[in-house]
């Protein structure tokens, strides 16, 4: 096995610690922050369901990835993981929720300028679409339930402790199915441009085949366990508390709502599902878990009359989601230069 | 993990009992509260009203307890941490519902206030105002606990008795104040009255109280 492709592979790597950071802090940052869950209990839960949702489910997402900019040589797909990957980190020191989806899509981006390659731009409006669609529809989905769940509370007359237990247990639940959602849709963000070059060979565990691809996305997602378990607290104390502040129901709703985002976004059997009996479906796209858990928590602050949400900081997230993908295309083009110039590697063919 | 459900839902439910045994401890110090003074009014510091007096004091007692119990194991469990802070502190206030009973059936056992005949209607009726004041916030706080929506009905409730039980001490004392009696007398009696009327306005402090818990209780 060739070891400059883990050389260049730990970009990728990095950018997956990046994820691990500030998206998972979405899926369990709630929780946490309304100390239903201990930070090492979800981090736990958190890590098992990215890994296998990476593995089991990821491949969808990686072909629409590809579809924006196949990028073609391991050096170029290493400085376009590392452009994102430093743009995510620069946000998340400075305590801004970003988007790891439009940091690897301004990176791609980025190298298509560079490289002189044509950007897809119907594949990209459709990424772009879903930037908007994913808040609104997790804000939607976020209201539907919290009036669910506020009409079940009301019939049931359960009593405060019972429901703290049912909650604590609908947390774990929606952590774990949010972790796994993260991981199906979120993976290609870290390891889609690294597809094309993997060396893996397939392995079979017992009945079970792993792809090489799959045997990538499980390293990809090794280092997203390793941004939860690191780095990850810093961001839940903006997610937890900052935008508005939610009882533990509220947050189990949130975590429900944009799992269910994430989930739709990345699974291909639904895909498959909708088409064979012709209904609509939405693309496969990795979408921003940060976009969907303030779309959720949004739509639920508007539903109890928008009384308490701190709309100041929610403009400066919102001007993370736009910088964003502009800082992490000019960072990539810069490095593309550096590295095709200063380092002689080719970064393109 | 079976079995670890199990014992999350049955340390749960034992809980729940407990809270649930609190406000049964309300009622009950409420109605002995209410039967102590009727038997004081007739028979004074009988062998009864010790009797009496002593049954409030194992309720304060058990209270005390079960507030202990509640407390640890809402902190030792961390639970309803959203809430805990707003649940320990209506148990704190319930709980002085429930010394205030005793401290005033002591007083009578120690003071033995003498109350002419005249006063003896007016009396229980104002034992009856307090202790249908108590048993109501232990029910709009039960409320708080399973249905939270009735609350406001039950603090009505306590809101209107504690007015009528004003109005009551207010027309004792006047009639002890316009009468022939000894002023020590008068001073001794009006003291009384203020105590038991006491326990209305600390009921009605606690409602105001578990309003605002309310509010924040609803999602």
């Amino acid at each position: 096995m060739d070891l400059s492709y883990f050389i260049f592979l730990s970009s990728g790597l990095f950018l997956g610690w990046s994820l691990g950071a500030n998206d998972a802090a979405n899926v369990f940052g709630t929780a946490v922050g309304t100390k239903m869950l201990r930070f090492k209990t979800a981090a736990v839960i958190a890590s098992l369901f990215i890994i296998l949702g990476a593995v089991c489910g990821g491949a969808g997402t990686s072909r629409t990835l590809a579809e924006l900019g196949s990028v073609n040589e391991l050096a170029g797909a290493f400085m376009v993981a590392l452009s994102a990957a430093l743009a995510v980190y620069w946000m998340v020191s400075s305590g801004t929720p970003v988007s790891t989806t439009q940091a690897i899509v301004g990176s791609i981006v980025g190298w298509n300028f560079y490289s002189n390659h044509h950007t897809d731009t119907t594949i990209l409006a459709k990424i772009v679409s879903t930037w908007l669609i994913c808040p609104v529809l997790s804000g939607i989905l976020a209201v539907g339930i919290y009036w669910l769940v506020k009409r079940v509370l009301k019939h049931s007359k359960t009593h405060i402790i019972r429901q703290d237990l049912y909650t604590r247990i609908g947390l774990v639940l929606a952590c774990a199915f949010g972790a796994y959602a993260l991981g199906a849709n979120n993976i290609a963000n870290v390891m889609g441009v690294f597809v094309d070059a993997a060396p893996f060979h397939e392995v079979a565990i017992g009945n079970i085949t792993f792809s090489g691809t799959q045997i990538l996305f499980f390293i990809g997602g090794l280092a997203i366990s390793c941004g939860v378990f690191t780095y990850s607290q810093k961001i839940i104390k903006t997610i937890g508390n900052d935008v508005m502040s939610m009882s533990p129901i509220i947050a189990w709703i949130v975590v429900v709502a944009q799992s269910l985002v994430l989930f739709l976004f990345a699974s291909q059997s639904l895909q498959y599902f909708l088409h064979a009996h012709n209904l609509p479906a939405l693309p496969l796209v990795p979408v921003s878990s940060s976009q969907a858990v303030i779309g959720a928590v949004v739509g639920i602050g508007m539903a109890k009359g928008g009384r308490g949400i701190r709309w100041s900081l929610l403009g400066k997230v919102a001007l993370g989601w736009v910088t964003t993908p502009v800082i992490s295309a000019l960072v990539c083009f810069i490095f593309l230069f550096v590295l095709e110039n200063v380092f002689n590697l080719v970064v393109y063919h | 993990m079976f079995q670890l459900k199990i014992s999350l839902f049955s340390q749960t439910k034992a809980l729940e009992n407990k809270i649930d045994l609190f406000h049964d401890k309300i009622m009950d110090v409420a109605m002995t509260f209410k039967k102590a003074i009727a038997v004081f009014l007739r028979e004074q510091r009988s062998e009864d009203y010790r009797k009496l007096c002593k049954q409030i004091k194992n309720i304060e007692h058990d209270a005390d307890g079960l507030r202990r119990d509640i407390e640890n194991k809402l902190y030792a469990q961390n639970l309803i941490p959203d809430l805990r802070a707003d649940v320990l502190e209506l148990v704190e206030n319930l709980d002085r519902i429930i010394n205030r009973f005793d401290e005033v059936a002591y007083k009578f056992y120690i003071e033995r206030p003498d109350f002419p005949e005249e006063y003896h209607a007016k009396m229980k009726e104002l034992c009856e105002q307090v202790s249908d004041c108590a048993e109501n916030m232990a029910i709009a706080s039960r409320a708080f606990f399973r249905d939270f929506s009735t609350v406001r009905d039950y603090s009505q409730k306590v809101y209107f008795i504690e007015s009528e039980s004003d109005l009551t001490s207010g027309k004792m004392k006047e009639a002890i104040f316009d009468s022939d009696m000894p002023l020590a007398n008068k001073l001794q009696l009006s003291g009384i009255i203020s105590e038991v009327a006491d326990i209305a306005d600390i009921a009605e402090d606690c409602i105001d109280e578990l309003l605002i818990f309310t509010i924040k209780r609803d999602i």
